[in-house]
């Protein structure tokens, strides 16, 4: 059973990192906007939906607020960087600098000891005030024994993967369609050629603004299932993931190619789970966490460099079909 | 008709006095519908400027420009596009490299209408008419739709871009109705289109009428024909802002070549459709052969505005002379 629980463990943090890296994909990609405010949507996200659950709102309505906070950052950093001018990266910056402390402040509502608490988590049961979307499916069983409803063991598991992959599909599905409509056209071509889209009738400044609330939305619903999975978030455990979904966007892109739109989404997601599976195969070989870190660097320069890697080696085989011919 | 009313443009305000640069002096030009007007002169006499303060990439800061009488000088570039067809010197400026020939195209024919987040970008009906196109370039674009714009030549690119500039998908009834009334110089705008709305309304429910009683198998198709017809009736009479072509020195990035050829399609596409242009170059030889009205700047003004017959007789010696002039006075005059 213990493969079995690796595999799970994959999915299970791989999984909400599809999300995030969808999210850093439309701006990183489409639009070309290296856009920070994903770290801080991605804590936003996860603070609402925790502190909205730890109240007791249902899981569902706490899931959508995750993914309008994250809309509102990715319009705020938008309206920054459009109408106030400032440039992209310092943009994303700002935004980030104010959700640490908004996210604080929220977290601060899950219990009344007063604002500024620095995290935020919570348990859920069968009939408990608490839920997440996970629970709602779970296969409760009153168990004896202990006195009290609870799920055998791998089974919370697999519906909590199923509802995620269930998840993870529907805003695949969504960002494919979205982009193949007239609209969606159109923000590809604000982000390739600016001049061009004005030049054809584009509001280049909505069009923008528009990828960036809806890359911002996915972040935040990537928290929000995050939060729902680890049923705790805090400022420390909630940062890094920008480098995460970076990472998984290069790993993916290296891996499974980028020869079309529905190809490149697909690699982009599947480049999360192939970054963790990497994770998880460091750590249990031994890696010590402070080298973590490390890791994901070596990581993204490799990524990075795979197209060198590629090209040298088609390189070496044509030169040596060339000398064969002869 | 395009009217630029004492326009004054200038760069670097914000320097001191020696670093601003006057690029466009108080300028005053009409062009008339279906002119070819080919403009020429040195580097910074303007030209290029006057596109862009056209098209609305730059407002002027002084003067107006009116479309038909209508002021357009506040109006967002974007906005403008509906009225203007561009393409750039660069030829990656013009097109989307990362995209196909037919998304490209599928933008441009959406220039003026609102993009729709729910319509699917593509559509049967405007891959058939963009094939039919295409073929008219010569250039075998017609086989390689799905191909990324990215991975042509310049002169490929360039002719795309022209043909991008050319199209443009039948307004809606909305939009047709507004514009004719602001541009129509009309006083019954207004009562004219809303008579006219009624009537082919009227004859498309009587044609509907008739489909559904007759027998036919593909009723459904058939009364979408009808529809399409009764709005490119529309379109005919209403669509009045007829695009305006503005070049800015398209051929100046091909080789000799395939600038002949571009600038060849360019002149068969403008007259084919009787289009209103304005071609900046920098060959005087061009701007001879091309167009039926010159216009030489210089240092922001305009020195020189022929048309027709007297244009005819000009020769590039004749040009190269009077920029020589005109160099000569504006040293005399520091």
């Amino acid at each position: 059973m213990a493969f079995l629980d690796i595999i799970l463990n994959i999915l299970s943090s791989g999984l909400p990192c599809c999300l995030l890296a969808l999210g850093i994909f439309l701006t990183y990609r489409l639009l070309d906007f290296a856009d920070l405010t994903a770290e801080g949507s991605f804590l936003i996200g996860a603070a609402i939906c925790g502190t909205l659950i730890c109240i007791g709102v249902n899981p569902f309505i706490a899931t959508i607020a995750s993914v309008l906070s994250g809309a509102i950052c990715g319009i705020i950093t938008g309206v920054l960087n459009r109408y106030l001018k400032i440039p992209k990266l310092l943009s994303g910056i700002i935004t980030l600098t104010a959700t640490a402390s908004i996210a604080l402040l929220i977290m601060g509502f899950a219990n009344n000891e007063g604002i500024f608490k620095p995290q935020v988590s919570f348990t859920i049961s069968y009939n408990g005030p608490q839920q997440t979307i996970y629970s709602l499916f779970f296969p409760w069983q009153y168990n004896e024994t202990v006195g009290m409803y609870i799920t055998p063991s791998p089974w919370g598991d697999i519906i909590k993967i199923i509802v995620m992959f269930v998840v993870v599909s529907l805003a695949m599905i969504a960002i494919y369609f979205f982009f193949g409509t007239q609209y969606g056209m159109a923000i590809r071509a604000t982000g390739m050629n600016e001049k061009m889209a004005k030049a054809q009738g584009i509001n280049t400044n909505i069009a923008t603004i528009t990828c960036i609330a809806i890359s911002n939305a996915l972040i935040g619903l990537a928290g929000a299932l995050y939060v729902q999975e680890a049923k705790a978030v805090s400022a420390i455990t909630a940062s890094g993931y920008l480098v995460i979904g970076l990472a998984s966007i290069l790993v993916g892109e290296a891996i499974f190619g980028k020869r079309s739109f529905k190809n490149w989404l697909i690699s982009v997601a599947l480049g999360s789970i192939v970054y963790f599976i990497i994770v998880t195969i460091a750590t249990r070989l031994g890696l010590p966490t402070e080298l973590k870190s490390l890791l994901y660097a070596i990581l993204i320069t490799l990524a990075l460099c795979i197209q060198l890697i590629k090209d040298f080696i088609t390189k070496h085989k044509n030169k040596r079909l060339g000398t064969k011919g002869d | 008709m395009l009217e630029l009313n004492h326009v004054t443009k200038r760069f670097n305000l914000t320097g001191t006095k020696e670093d601003t640069r006057v690029a466009l002096d108080n300028i005053s030009l009409q062009i008339k519908p279906g002119e070819f007007i080919t403009i020429i002169g040195g580097n910074g006499s303007g030209k290029s400027t006057t596109l862009n303060v056209v098209s609305g990439a730059l407002t002027p800061d002084q003067g107006t420009i009116t479309l038909n009488g209508v002021d357009i000088t506040k109006l967002k570039e974007f906005k403008r596009a509906a009225y203007f067809g561009r393409v750039f010197q660069d030829p990656m400026m013009g097109t989307s490299g990362d995209m196909s020939v037919i998304e490209n195209l599928e933008i441009a024919f959406l220039r003026g209408k609102t993009h729709s987040p729910i319509k699917w970008g593509f559509s049967k009906r405007n891959k058939e008419y963009f094939i039919k196109q295409l073929k008219r370039l010569d250039l075998g674009l017609e086989t390689r739709l799905n191909q990324k714009v990215g991975v042509m030549s310049g002169g490929q690119r360039q002719a795309l871009t022209l043909l991008m500039a050319t199209l443009r998908d039948r307004p809606s009834l909305k939009r047709m109705k507004k514009d004719y009334m602001t541009f129509s110089q009309n006083e019954n705008a207004k009562l004219e289109f809303e008579i006219a709305l009624q009537e082919e309304k009227n004859n498309f429910l009587i044609a509907k009428n008739e489909i559904l009683k007759s027998n036919a198998s593909n009723k459904k198709e058939l009364i979408r024909e009808e529809k399409e017809k009764m709005l490119d009736k529309m379109a005919k009479r209403f669509d009045i802002t007829k695009q305006i072509l503005l070049l800015d020195e398209h051929t100046a990035a091909l080789d000799p070549k395939t600038a002949r050829k571009v600038l060849e399609l360019t002149n068969k596409i403008v007259r084919e459709n009787n289009m209103t242009t304005l071609m900046v170059t920098h060959n005087m030889k061009d701007a001879l052969t091309y167009g039926d009205r010159l216009i030489m700047f210089h240092l922001g003004h305009i020195i020189l505005d022929v048309k027709g017959e007297e244009k005819k007789k000009l020769t590039p010696e004749d040009l190269l002379k009077m920029f020589e002039e005109a160099d000569l006075k504006a040293i005399e005059q520091n």
